[in-house]
């Protein structure tokens, strides 16, 4: 006997979610958090056109497992297979993934909004710079944390590792930074 | 609560990871050493920096609508695959009918006429390929390719470890086109089997794999079936199917790559 067509068509009538049910479903939970998903894409990258690419693998890949969720956790999982597919896309042309500087140019408008007029502008541009020359591990949590603010168990979820890694890479992470501004600023001042 | 307990702690406190009692002592400290203030002032300055608007960057309207234009072509693509199936409008009466007549077929066919012991053993392999055809179909259109995702062997295999009372083999050969994208627990008859699943360019393959049946063997055996190839052959006690729509020398690399990379 062949492949059992009667069984097949058995199965496929009774699919859970036509195709258009589940791309409208998709695209309401899920389309809203493009902004989330590019910016931790853009961050770990680099750049504007590989992020691009980066978000629309995402999006392909998180709508072929797409079998509907609840909302709170749409966010977490779709920003794991954006940091993932992030990390094949670094892991593929390793040493360019920190050379970023050449990138500023690329930057958006930065149009001041009333609380960054208190700072001052090249503070923000100081954080902005040495953030994008941290090692990946520590960007990564770093975005998920302070730009995303999710928990520390959220994002070991997403960078699936112990939520004990997550805290140390914060830590060391946030020191890295500090670091790293300290010394800028020394460069300014002579 | 010393300086050097606080300062272990700064970033949970911080983040607000720290259980309320630890909070209320790193509060008391933090109001009574200068040092540590003047620590934690940095630290939040520097949050203050992170989490302004101008760090962060906003989705250009263009990607959202090429995200919308994309997910449609997906689509049509895959219903394309499978429209023909859907499109065929089955009588109510009919399924049961062939149900009927095939399970008539199968029972005259198999047990009376010929008990020879080669017919009936192609007859299991022709149902095993029957079954694992239809698994890897299943696992395309059911939205169901895997239970754990991950590229990273060292996730899928431990996840398996809990599971399954055998370990499959997780490789990853993602240099080489084939790539690991996850696994999931699947059934073949009765039987619980592991499926590792890899993506080759536009292409999903299914590794199905199980321990293997003392009293029979399996040769080497790569053939096509009802426009999927597959692949099977025995190593370590393990029975292994890989079953995909991918081109036949395709599979066969990804064959040689398995076995080469288990027999290390």
């Amino acid at each position: 006997m062949d492949l059992p067509e009667v069984e097949l068509c058995d199965r496929l009538r009774f699919l859970p979610m036509n195709d258009q049910e589940r791309l409208t479903r998709f695209e309401s939970e899920m389309l809203p958090l493009t902004t989330d998903a590019y910016n931790l894409a853009r961050w770990l990258v680099q750049n504007d056109q590989d992020a691009h690419d980066m978000v629309q693998e995402a999006f392909l890949r998180a709508f072929r497992f797409f079998r509907g969720m609840r909302e709170e956790t749409s966010r977490a999982w779709l920003l794991r297979i954006v940091r993932n597919v992030c990390y094949d896309h670094l892991r593929k042309r390793p040493g360019l993934s920190n050379a970023s500087d050449s990138d500023q140019e690329n930057l958006p408008d930065t149009k001041p909004s009333p609380e960054a007029a208190l700072q001052t502008k090249s503070e923000i541009t100081a954080v902005r710079s040495a953030l994008a020359k941290l090692p990946e591990d520590f960007r990564t949590v770093l975005v998920l944390r302070e730009m995303e603010e999710l928990s520390y168990r959220e994002i070991s979820e997403i960078t699936q590792v112990p939520i004990g890694t997550v805290m140390s890479r914060l830590a060391r992470g946030r020191q890295h930074l500090t670091d790293l501004l300290k010394q800028m600023r020394a460069k300014d001042l002579l | 609560m010393t300086s050097s307990e606080f300062q272990k702690r700064i970033d949970p406190f911080l983040d607000n990871e720290v259980d309320l009692a630890t909070a209320q002592e790193m509060q008391q400290h933090l109001e009574a050493c200068a040092d540590c203030e003047t620590l934690f002032a940095a630290r939040l300055a520097l949050r203050h920096c992170l989490q302004s608007p101008e760090l962060r960057f906003a989705a250009p309207e263009a990607l959202r609508r090429k995200i919308h234009a994309q997910l449609r072509e997906e689509i049509r693509s895959s219903s394309a695959n499978f429209n023909w199936l859907l499109r065929l409008q089955f009588p109510n009466w009919i399924l049961p009918t062939l149900a009927g007549a095939a399970a008539v077929l199968i029972f005259w066919f198999g047990s009376a006429t010929f008990p020879s012991p080669v017919r009936s053993s192609n007859r299991e392999n022709n149902t095993l390929i029957g079954q694992l055809v239809s698994n890897h179909l299943r696992s395309l259109v059911g939205n169901h390719l895997f239970d754990v995702a991950s590229s990273d062997q060292h996730t899928v295999k431990p996840w398996f470890a809990g599971k399954l009372n055998f370990t499959p083999p997780v490789f990853d050969f993602g240099d080489q086109g084939f790539k690991l994208i996850g696994g999931r627990l699947d059934y073949l008859g009765n039987e619980e089997v592991a499926a590792v699943v890899f993506q080759h360019q536009k292409h999903y393959i299914n590794l199905f794999v199980w321990p293997q049946n003392q009293s029979s063997h399996l040769a080497d055996t790569i053939l096509h079936k009802d426009g999927f190839n597959l692949s099977g052959w025995e190593a370590d006690g393990l029975t292994i199917w890989a079953v995909t729509d991918a081109a036949p020398e395709t599979l066969k690399t990804f064959v040689e790559l398995e076995k080469q990379r288990m027999a290390e």
